[in-house]
Formats: C-alpha cells, structure tokens, sequence
C-alpha cells in the first residue's frame, strides 16, 4: 500500500491509448462535442408554454466529427429559452428524471404547425442529432447501425449529458432516427419503424394501441391508463366554383386603346393562377383517454366535424406566375443584353444615315395622321416629308417589329401636344391618375431617382416595360427608341417643346436620361426664343429700346419692381420671359448696325470718362437707390445671361476637371479663372448699361458687402458717407479687377453665349442615339421599379394587409439606398424585384382567399369581421385555429366547400361502382361522404408505466404514429428503469 | 498613405459673402490666415486628409462664392455632399438673418436628407458683435445642426468644427460607407422553405 502512494510507482500506470480503435476515438469526440456544447447536467427547464414550439426560436449549433474517414454532422436543436436561474443547478438533482424524457408527456405542443420532425414526433425541446454529413451517404447496415447507438449510448454515460442523442440511419429522405436519453438511473430509448404501406392492423386507434402496450410489456394489471391525442388532416385541392378570376390580360385589346385591355402607361398585376393551391383542415381531439372513444376496422367515432378543435393552413402555390414580376424582369433582362439598337434591328449604321430625314418624319407622321393639325405648326415641309416618306414606306412597313397601330397608339400617348390643339408648352399631361403632386406618393421619384409619374420619361419606360412583354420584346424596344429618338431630333430643329417635362435647369434628383430630355428641352426653349427674336427683327428691337433708352427702359418696368432691391432675381425672370426679342445672342458680332453705334469703343482701355459717351444698352430696370458714383446718374440693372443649365454627367466633368486643377495657388487662379466667364459676362452687360460706371458700382450692385461706407466728418463738419471697396477687392490685379479692365460694355445679347445650345443639343441627341437597349433600361430601370412599387401600394391599400405595407416601406427605403448609385448591382437589383414579386403574390393570395371565404357576400358585419380576421391570419401564420371548430362560421365555410368538393368527385364515379353498390342508402353513405378519406392520421400515446419490473420507477412512456396513403411511421420512446438492470 | 483612408467626404462651404469662408477653408488646410483673401469666383476646392477615432478621412472641401449671382451656379455642387457647413459672421446680423434662405436652398438641392449640417458663427475674434452665441445655438437647434464658434483669423474652434463634423458623418450610417463596399440592409422575406429540417404538417 505504502508503495502506491510513491511517486514513481505513478511513473508507471501509464494508460496507452497509442492503440485506441476508430471506434473508441469516435466515441471521445462525440463526448469533446457534448462538453464543448455544455450539455452535461442535468438542467431543468420550466414547463412548456402552449404553442412555444411555434411562436418560441429555434436555433441550432453544428459541428463535423469523423468515423474513420466518415463525415458526420452533429446538430444540437433547441428552443431558445429565457435563461432559467441557476439555482436549479446548484441543488442536487440526482433523482430527477431528465427534462427530455418529462417533455414525453407534455401536451401543451402536441402537432406543432412547424418543426423539425424529432419535435414533432417526441415533443422534445432540445436534442442532438448525428448524421451522415454528406447528403446522399447513409448508414445502412445493421451492425453499423448498432455501432452508431453504442457509440451514442457510452458517450452519454461518460459525460452524463442528459439531452437526448440521435442517430439519423438509412437514406436521409426516409427521416429514421434511433436514439437515446440517459438520466440518473433511468433510460429512454426512441425507436422507429417506417413502411410504406399501413398493415391492415394497424390503421386504427385499437391497433395501434396494442402494439403500444405489447411494447411497454407492463407488467402491472389493470395497465394504467392511457391518453390519447389524435388529429386527422383533409386536404381540399378542389375549390370548385372558386374560379381563379385573374385572366390574363387581352393583348388585342390594346390597340386602339380600348377599354378594359390593358392601356399603356398602366402596369399588369395579379397572378395568373390560383396563389393558393391548397387547404388542409386539421382536425384534433386533443385529449382522449382510452375507452372512451371507439376507432377500429368496422366503426369509428372520429367523425371530423365533431372534432373538438379544428385548424387551417393554405398550401400557397410555389412561384405562382405573377404580371407585374414578370414584367419587371423581363425588363431587366434587357439590362444584360449587349446588342446595339442597330445590330437588333438590323440594319447598318449606313443604311441608316440615309434613311434618317424620312424618319424624322416617318414619327412626326404617325403622330399627326390620325387627327388634323393645325397647318401653321408643321408648316410646308411636314407636306414634303409625308411625301417622302410614303415613297419609302414600302419597304419599312414588314421590316419594322412594332406594327403601325401599336407604335401610333404609344407615341400619342407619349406625346399627347401631336394632336391637341393646346400650344406646345411642354406642361400637358392627360394623365389624371397620378398622385397630386406635392403627395408623398409623387415625390417617390425623389427617392428612387427615377422621375415624376406625370413625366415623359416615366411613361416612356413603361412602354417600353410593356413593348418589351406584348410588342415584340427586345426588337420592339429598339424600335420605339429609335422612334423616340427620332422624335426628339425632329422637336429640336422644329423648335417644338418637348412635352411631359417640368421646365427650368435638369432636376438632379432624377434619372440622367431625363435629365438629358430636360436639357434638350432647355435647348430647344432657347433656340426657339432665339429664332422668334430674329423674326421679330430689328425693327421691334429699336422700338422698345430706341436711342434714349433710359427713359424707355423706365416706362417698361412697372413702378413696384423698381422699389426693391430684393425682387431683383425674380423680376430679371419674368420680364425675360415676355421679352424674348431682348435675348439675342449672336455667336459673333456681326451686327453691323448695332456695332456702328459702339463702335468708338477701343478695347479694353476705355477708361470712364470713355465709356460715358456710349449709348446705354441692355437695360433691365433701373435699381431704386444707388447712382453712379462718377455722374450720379442711375445705376441699372442689365440684362444677364442665364448660367448654363447641367446634367449630373456635364457636373461631374466639371468639378472633376476643376478639381484637378489641384489645390495650389496657380491651381485656385485658373480655377478661378474658369468659371469667370458669367463673371466676365455680367460685367460687360453692367458696363454696357451703365455708359461711365467704375467697378466700385458693379461691386455695390453684385457683392454688396464688398462695398463699404463709413461716416466721416468732413472739413465743413458734416456727416458724410465715405464708401471705398473692401481690402479684398482692392487687391492689385485680383480676378475681380482683373476681369472689369478686360470687360467691354457689350450688351448679353450680343455677347458670345455662355451656353451654346446647338452643341449641347446635339450631345444630347448624340448620347440619345448611342444608347443601346441594354443602357436604355439601365436609366429607366428606376421608373419601373418605381411604377411597380406604386401600383403594389395600390392594390395593397385596395386589401389593407398590415403586413404588406410593412414589406413596402422596407423595399421603398431599400430601393432607395440601392438606386442612389451609379451602378447599383445586378443582384440588389434583383433582390428588389423579387421583393416586388413576393409582394404581389401576398396580395394574390390574400385576394385568392377572400374570395374562396366569401368574405363580401357575408352579410353580418361581425362575422364579416371576423372572417377578415380569419383570413389575414391565414395569409401571415402556418396554422390557424377555426373559432368553434366545424360548428363556427368560418368552420361552416369550410365544411360547405369540402362538401362541394366531394359532390364534384362522386358527379362522375366509374360505372362499375355504382353497380357494385346496393341500395341506395349505402350509396348514399358510402359515396358522398361530407369530407375526402383523411389525407394524413397521426396519434400519440402517452402513459406513465413502471418498466422493466413492477417495482420499477414510473416512467414516462410514448408512441407517436403517422399513417398516410405511402407512409407509415411509429416513433416510440420508451424509457426503463436501469437502477437493477 | 492613400490605402489607410477610410472613405472621401465631399463637404461644401456655404453662406453669405465676406462671412469668412475662404479664410475657415485656408485655416484648417494650411494654417494659415490671409486678411486679403481674393473673393472666390464660383467654386474653389481644397483636400486634406484628417484622422477622426483613428479613421483616415480625405475630404474634399468645396468652397463657393457667396455673391447671389454665383448662387444660380453652386447649387449644382451640393450634389453627392455629405456635409454642409453653413457659416455667417458673428458681427453682422444680416448674415445671420439671410441663414433661413440658405437651408432652404439646402433642402431643395440636396440629393439626400441624411447629410450632416452644421452652423459656424464665424469672426468671433472681432470686437462689434452683433449676433450672441446664444442665438447661433437656438437657430442650429431648430433645424438640428451641429454648431460651433469660430475664428479663422485666431485659429478658435475651426479644427474643431471640421473634426466634428466629419466625426458625425462617420457615424452616420449609410451616409458614406457606401461608395467603397455597397453594403446592403438584407431583406428576407423569402418564404419558409423546407430548410432546417422543419416540416409542416404530418410527416
């Protein structure tokens, strides 16, 4: 003994594991799982809440360990629960039977609406599973089947884990688990049998019992009593008179614009066919107790519609085809394409060029056949080109994807100013089922960068959303843009406003294409102001501002705007706009009379006295207080050039390019320089008004603050105001005098333009042409995602389901996020649209059911009400509990259609079976049964039985069984006594 | 040195002319003051990288001229801001006053509403003060800005304002983080599928 405790005698009980089989190496690292998972112990939990299963979180924990060079997963399954305090665990619990196995018995859970089949089956809130890791291996012979438990059942008595441990054997699909659950003393084993046909014994409740009690082998009579839960499951697919309403939309309908088809700038929606494929009632007796009820092979008391409880669930169809989805991806299909218009319409670049002045027309054309127009506005050509293009018609009509009528039908709708008699202001709109504006719907487009629903663009990409689907799909899109284009070329040089456009500069916040059509407007608004003031002449000109303009510029300005120096902005606007004759500029001066009157003025060394011998020109309006400083005469506001208007990409350009230049000094100065040409322009219109002005007076009437005045008391004592320019300005060659010693008193009209709106004009119409289909869609992507999301706000305010306008706000500030950039991925992309889809497939759904319930025909409000309810829930939970079971009203719906369903099914029974039955009463009783043989039957058995011997503890003891038309299950848990085993 | 940097900010000087924007922009980048700064012509940029937290921030600063009649042409560089610093002077109350028309402007040309502002009493140097402390910190607090007292001329406050601001920026997300790694919010609302070993019904 004294030995023992010496130390070297330690030296030599060394353990040798050098020798450990697969097997004994498997087995520690399933016990290195356990402990690692901290599954060991014994904790108990509190009793489980009803329907925790369901509303409660699953989670679960993987690792992979090996057999040999076998891969197994192991998962650890639980219901998430509050963290119980752990006292419990502190006190000794060595007598306590393991949560797992008191789980057996619990009621509360019994047929969860979801979960994985272990909880369904044993009820168990947490267990673990070890199975094949790959997908299609199995463990399929016996012995290794045993090896497995074996392995299971000593890592479970070394560790003293309590939860239950599971071995997934055979193919995964058939779901067979063996397991097992140690506790102090005690043991369950969870067994299964799984067949494929339901042998004739066992298809009712007495059969099933019996095999229960010959596999308890209680030894205990009477056998304590047993309770039983039963649920029957029917399926109704069958919805009889429940039409599926939704046709799918008449596509020759549309031309013409007939009512009821689909018209252009609307978006399809719905699902082409029934969302809800579908119901399965479930109906249980939760709580029986054996004897009372009868269920064997001649007689059954199941009747369903005397079940206790009744519960529903729809069976939604998978991807059920849906409008608005498919049209929104179908567009961004064109996304990937990488054809150019040309390339799909097949024509060569060359052949084009010649074509082209026939086309201008060939589009004008079509807009203006069907109704008059008024002559003056096309004027002679338009006669010229109809010709022309009749010449050429013969061989465009059979080439064209887009037939006549449908391309006539979408350029009217686009633009509606072809044959209104209303001028082209470039503000019409028939559309009147947009939002207002200023509605939080409208200003949507804000947040989508797209553009306003009342817009052009936007209309333009829903046709093509919709050329794209009905219209000869990619080629018809290349067509209708080359048709737009065309438009757009022939709305320039005819100076006609491009309609469905708001005026003014580019709006940033919207998609660069329209973006461009802005600017081209912008352009063509310019053009036109240019070319009406040269038909005016000079004539006109020299009337309002003749030699003494002071005195006319005076009377031409209403008393009121003279007041305010503020109003200044405003008031520049409005009078320019009503005269437009005042606008001219040349690109050079080759006005050779308005030169003769300047002409003195020799370069930039007109010094003031010079100056004030010219003739005023370009006034706007005189300001109210200040004079000049040299002559005292009044100091005017000129007539300004209007800063040139930009795109995102022109912006970009320029700030890229000015932020080039770099940070440094000379950097800023050419900087500076740069952007002095409005500067520079606005000197010369001020000098140009203002015969005799220094730089002091620009200053005072352009950066006030740079003028300052100061009291001084001069010689005499009086006060004065003495004003000098601020220290900045009077900085020697700074840009601002810089810029005033080169300025020459020219007048804005005669100054070089600061935007040249031919060349703009033509980079757009350029960046218009060269867009491929696949950038078309690009840019209009957002006007489509943005109609989409409209019209689901649409039908959803139609159904009002809480959930959906939850889903929406989420995909509205989604998409926003997504879309604000450059680029954004094709995959966002996607996942938007799909939300999209899902939305409309909700709606469908929700529509699908209202209709199947007869929700409108109900008549009383309150069960109208609660059918409501009733199927909101539906749609939002995996089961639904019917209020009052079959006797309730949405239960007698229910029954009603289960009902017709089964009288459909007997209308037309073979002949054969008619015959063989007898009188009509059986027929009557066999044949047209209120509901379908059960689809699913499930019983669990549950009794608390000592095993194996009478004196044994009480266990907890339970069977599950399943029986279907190819399936039959029993999952039994039978837990023994192993104190004296 | 450019691998490290965190993110480019585009931040925009905004207000009224001769409110001392040029003289902030030129203290926080180089340091130094000059009393005879030209008046800037249109737009004038500067960079400088700061470190907030220990994030390397570039930024590119944008300084605008103030005059009215350059303002047609600026709003086009408030496009694609993150922050916007909206200065006025402290010694003179009609550059406080006109404050209201710029965060209009603000409001109507900016691309998006998460952007960072902030108020920048600047001057406060001078002696004639006409606007008190107080009257900037009720106006930033009424339109939710960040609001800080300056003085180009003294170096007071400014490395400040632009530390905290970006600070702000940082912290607000979604507001840059975007341009290099598009992170998106995951929606699913993907139906249950069969996964996880769950099944409904009988089985």
């Amino acid at each position: 003994m004294a030995a023992d405790s010496e130390p070297e005698s330690e030296v030599f009980e060394i353990t040798d594991f050098t020798t450990a089989s697969e097997w004994e190496r498997f087995i520690s690292k399933v016990e290195e799982v356990l402990n690692d998972w901290k599954l060991i112990g014994n904790s108990l939990g509190k009793p489980l809440e009803k329907g925790i299963f369901t509303s409660g979180t699953w989670e679960e924990k993987s690792d992979e360990i090996s057999f040999a060079d076998f891969k197994f997963s192991v998962t650890h399954h639980y219901l998430v629960q509050e963290s119980t305090d752990k006292e419990g665990k502190d006190e000794l619990l060595e007598d306590v039977v393991p949560q797992s196995m008191q789980d057996l018995l619990g009621m509360n859970n019994d047929f969860p609406p979801r979960a994985h089949c272990l909880v369904r089956w044993y009820g168990l809130r947490e267990f673990v599973v070890i199975a094949p890791a790959a997908h299609s291996d199995a463990v399929l012979s016996e012995s290794k089947c045993n090896l497995l438990l074996s392995s299971v059942s000593i890592a479970l008595g070394n560790t003293g884990c309590q939860v239950p441990l599971f071995v997934q054997i055979h193919h995964k699909w058939r779901r067979m688990y063996v397991g097992e659950c140690q506790g102090p003393g005690v043991r369950t084993d969870f067994e299964m049998v799984h067949l494929r046909k339901v042998p004739n014994q066992y298809t009712h409740l007495s059969g099933l019992l019996d095999i229960f009690k010959s596999k308890i082998g209680c030894p205990l009579t009477p056998l304590p009593p047993v309770s039983i839960a039963i649920r029957f499951t029917y399926v109704l697919q069958d919805w009889q008179q429940y039409f599926w309403p939704q046709q799918p939309p008449d596509i020759d309908a549309l031309v013409g614009g007939e009512v009821g088809g689909l018209e252009f700038g609307k978006l399809p929606f719905g699902a082409c066919e029934d969302p809800i494929s579908e119901l399965h009632l479930a109906t249980t007796w939760p709580h029986l107790t054996e004897g009372i009820i009868v269920d064997n092979d001649v007689y059954s008391d199941l009747d369903p519609i005397q079940a206790p409880h009744w519960s529903v669930r729809v069976r939604k169809a998978e991807n059920p085809q849906c409008l608005l989805g498919d049209f929104v991806t179908e567009f961004f299909k064109i996304c990937r394409r990488k054809e150019s218009t040309d390339e799909i319409l097949g024509r060569s670049a060359f052949e084009e060029e010649g074509k082209e002045t026939a086309d201008i027309t060939h589009a004008l054309s079509k807009l203006t056949e069907p109704a008059s127009v008024p002559i003056h506005k096309l004027s002679v050509s338009n006669m010229v080109h109809t010709a022309k293009k009749k010449i050429r018609k013969h061989r465009g009509v059979e080439e064209s994807p887009l037939n006549n009528d449908v391309l006539n039908t979408i350029l009217l709708f686009l633009f509606p100013d072809a044959v209104s008699e209303k001028p082209l202001d470039g503000t019409t709109s028939t559309d009147n089922n947009n939002p207002p504006s200023e509605s939080e719907d409208y200003n949507l487009y804000n947040q989508f960068k797209s553009a306003p629903s009342d817009s052009l663009t936007y209309k333009l990409a829903l046709c093509l959303c919709m050329i794209n689907f009905y219209h000869g799909g990619l080629k018809g899109v290349a067509h209708l843009w080359q048709e737009f284009v065309l438009e757009m070329r022939f709305r320039w040089e005819n100076n006609f406003l491009i309609p469905g456009l708001a005026s003014g500069p580019p709006d940033l916040r919207c998609c660069l294409l329209h973006q461009k059509l802005q600017m081209l407007n912008c352009c063509i608004e310019r053009k036109k102001a240019r070319d009406e003031g040269k038909k005016t002449s000079a004539s006109d000109v020299t009337n309002i501002y003749p030699g003494d303009a002071g005195k006319a510029g005076d009377q031409l300005v209403p008393d009121n705007l003279k007041e305010t120096d503020k109003e200044k902005g405003e008031v520049g606007k409005s009078w320019d706009s009503w005269s437009d004759s005042e606008e001219e500029f040349f690109e050079c001066l080759s006005d050779t009379e308005e030169l003769k009157g300047n002409g003195q003025e020799s370069g930039k060394k007109g010094g003031p006295k010079e100056m004030a011998n010219l003739r005023p020109e370009g006034r706007l309006y005189q300001h109210g207080k200040l004079t000049l400083l040299h002559n005292g005469e009044p100091l005017y506001i000129p007539v300004t050039q209007e800063p040139a208007p930009m795109t995102e990409d022109l912006l970009e350009e320029q700030s890229e390019v000015l932020a080039k230049l770099g940070t440094s000094a000379e950097g800023a100065h050419l900087r500076a320089r740069m952007q002095s040409a409005c500067l520079l322009s606005d000197m010369e219109s001020f000098k140009a008004a203002n015969p005799g002005c220094s730089l002091e007076d620009f200053v005072r009437w352009y950066s006030p603050r740079d003028y300052i005045e100061e009291e001084v008391i001069d010689e005499k004592g009086n006060v004065v105001l003495k004003g000098e320019l601020s220290a900045r300005m009077k900085i020697p060659s700074n840009m601002w005098v810089e810029a005033w010693e080169t300025a020459k008193p020219i007048p804005a009209r005669r100054q070089r333009r600061l935007f040249d709106d031919t060349r703009e004009a033509e980079k757009v119409l350029h960046y218009l042409a060269i867009q491929k289909p696949a950038d078309l869609a690009r840019h209009l992507l957002p006007c489509v995602i943005h109609a989409a999301v409209l019209k689901v706000k649409e039908e959803e305010s139609l159904e009002n389901i809480s959930s959906v306008k939850k889903i929406i706000k989420q995909i509205i500030s989604h998409s926003s996020k997504v879309l604000h950039f450059p680029n954004p991925e094709d995959k966002k992309l996607e996942e938007i649209i799909h939300q999209i889809t899902n939305v409309e497939a909700l709606i469908a759904r929700a529509r699908s059911l209202k209709a199947k319930f007869g929700t409108e025909k109900c008549e009383q409000e309150e069960e109208k009400e609660d059918l409501e309810r009733f199927v909101s829930c539906l749609l939002e939970q995996p089961e639904v509990l019917v209020t009052g079971a079959g006797r309730g009203h949405a239960g007698r719906i229910i029954h009603k259609l289960f009902v017709n369903a089964q009288r459909a099914a007997a209308m037309t029974p073979p002949e054969e079976e008619l015959k063989r039955m007898g009188s009509p009463e059986e027929r009557r009783q066999n044949s047209v049964s209120d509901f379908p043989p059960p689809a699913g039957r499930e019983f669990i058995l549950r009794t608390t039985v000592p095993r194996p011997a009478p004196y044994s503890k009480a266990l907890p003891q339970r069977m599950y069984s399943v029986l279907t038309k190819e399936d039959f299950r029993l999952a039994g848990a039978f837990s023994s006594d192993t104190s004296f085993f | 040195m450019d691998e490290d940097v965190l993110t480019t900010l585009k931040i925009l000087i905004i207000g009224e002319s001769g409110v001392g924007k040029s003289s902030l922009l030129l203290r926080f980048t180089d340091d130094t003051f000059d009393p005879e700064l030209a008046a800037t012509i249109g737009v004038d940029f500067k960079v400088k990288t700061i470190s907030v937290d220990g994030n390397k921030a570039k930024l590119a600063i944008w300084d605008t001229a103030g005059q009215e009649r350059f303002r047609t042409l600026t709003p086009s560089y408030y496009r694609g801001a993150q922050g916007v610093i909206l200065v006025y002077d402290v010694t003179r109350r009609d550059t406080f006053v006109k404050l209201d028309n710029w965060l209009n402007e603000l409001e109507t040309y900016c691309t998006r509403n998460d952007i960072v502002n902030m108020l920048v009493g600047n001057k406060i140097d001078k002696e004639n003060r006409e606007v008190d402390r107080n009257e900037g910190l009720k106006f930033a607090r009424k339109h939710s800005m960040l609001f800080i007292e300056a003085s180009a001329k003294t170096c007071d406050g400014v490395q400040c304002a632009f530390e905290e601001l970006v600070e702000k920026i940082i912290q607000t997300p979604g507001l840059w983080e975007s341009e290099n790694q598009n992170k998106g919010v995951k929606l699913s609302h993907r139906e249950e599928g069969q996964g996880g070993g769950a099944c409904g019904g009988y089985c």
